[in-house]
């Protein structure tokens, strides 16, 4: 097989994130429109992998994703053995800002899945006019807890495989093989606990934010969700009822895919999302 | 005499899970008792070190069990649709639906999650 190289580059990037200094892995591939891409609790950038090989897409974007803090090869911060992480709802937005800021990013488009598609709805409601426009993946504005979080993290327990299996049926059983276990790797390889403590955002004390979404402005920031049918975590019928909500949404549900759609079927996913950055291109 | 409505094919359970990559891969040193139920029959799955070593079919007088899976027929035959629609295509869509009941020791379940998707996996057609 001959070498072929990825038009992908990674660094990492030092700067104060929530007040601690940190060491941030940030990939990228493009130029262009910046669109800021946020994996999905317990993952990492790698989900990306197929929008930043998309010629098509990196031609007139320049897609960005960071590893979360404690996420695929950023660090957690100095002191992190004493403490149990736990991810907010305020910390995780003020990190994304935080971000913007440091890659000084002027108004990007910014993508989130899962318990990034939650938090794209929170930017939406909070911080509009920062965004070009904002895509929510496998969004919903609250969750109906249907496992135990305790297996997740516990010493009997390989954390990393039970994360896997535990999310391994929100993909949709169509989607290619090799990209599936590829998503499952990436959870196979989390840190102790971390996967846990993301959804401590999505499942804990801020985990509804319904009556919140008739505050999101459509006509300040374009918002776009777009839901997997086989996810069952965040189902389409949860995306609807948080699209209802929001004057001006555009909602697609997307057949044959699950939670990581970018991730599990990316050449599927982007024929979804293709007309939508079409669109945000036409408007820019 | 009323025959028992049942979707599982359990029967073939020990012949499917023989030799199976996956299996051998996820269930190390995996001993379980697993009690299925599929409507108002129950089944007992003895695995051994990771092997399907017994499947005997109910009624079971007083089993001694590890880990209870419980569905309606109805919901294991869509599960077991070469292509399962949304909602019926693992077990935990089933379980996040409320079609299927888990008990037992989920501290086992967690830990060998792949083994037990993968063992009800098996049994769709093929």
């Amino acid at each position: 097989m001959k070498p072929v190289a990825e038009p992908i580059v990674g660094r990492y990037l030092r700067f104060e994130i929530l007040g601690k200094p940190h060491r941030l892995y940030v990939e990228e591939a493009g130029a262009g429109i910046p669109l800021l891409c946020l994996h999905t609790a317990g993952s990492d950038t790698r989900q990306y992998r197929g929008l930043m090989n998309d010629p098509e897409i990196t031609r007139h974007f320049r897609v960005i994703a960071f590893d979360m803090p404690w996420h695929g090869k950023s660090s957690p911060p100095a002191g992190w053995q004493t403490e149990h992480y736990r991810l907010t709802s305020a910390d995780y937005t003020k990190m994304v800002l935080q971000v913007c800021d440091a890659l000084a990013l002027e108004r990007p488009v910014v993508m989130g899945c899962s318990i990034g598609g939650r938090i794209a709805l929170v930017l939406a409601m909070e911080h509009a006019k920062r965004f070009r426009a904002i895509i929510g993946l496998q969004s919903g504005a609250t969750i109906d807890p249907y496992y135990e979080l305790d297996w997740l993290h516990h010493p009997q327990v390989h954390g990393g495989e039970a994360s896997a299996a535990y999310v391994s049926g929100l993909m949709a059983p169509t989607s290619p093989e090799p990209e599936r276990w590829e998503t499952l790797w990436h959870y196979m390889q989390g840190g102790p606990g971390i996967f846990k403590g993301d959804l401590y955002f999505y499942r804990g004390a801020d985990g509804d934010i319904r009556e919140r979404l008739s505050a999101i402005d459509t006509r300040v920031c374009p918002l776009y969700l777009l839901t997997g049918e086989y996810d069952y975590s965040v189902s389409p019928e949860d995306t609807r009822a948080a699209a209802e909500r929001i004057p001006g949404v555009k909602f697609t549900v997307m057949p044959k895919l699950g939670h990581f759609p970018m991730s599990e079927n990316p050449a599927l996913f982007l024929s979804y999302l293709k007309p939508v950055l079409d669109e945000i291109k036409a408007r820019d | 005499m009323v025959r028992a409505i049942m979707a599982l094919p359990l029967e073939t359970l020990k012949d499917r899970a023989a030799d199976d990559a996956l299996l051998e891969r996820f269930g190390l040193d995996l001993d379980c008792a697993l009690l299925v139920g599929d409507g108002d029959t129950d089944w007992l799955v003895k695995i051994e070190r990771g092997t399907v070593t017994r499947v005997t079919r109910g009624p079971l007088i007083m089993p001694q069990t590890d880990l209870r899976l419980r569905a309606a027929s109805e919901s294991w035959a869509r599960f077991l649709e070469p292509v399962p629609p949304p909602g019926y295509h693992d077990l935990f869509a089933l379980r996040r639906y409320k079609r299927l009941q888990i008990e037992g020791d989920i501290r086992l379940m967690s830990a060998y999650l792949f083994y037990f998707k993968r063992l009800f996996a098996l049994l769709r057609k093929t």
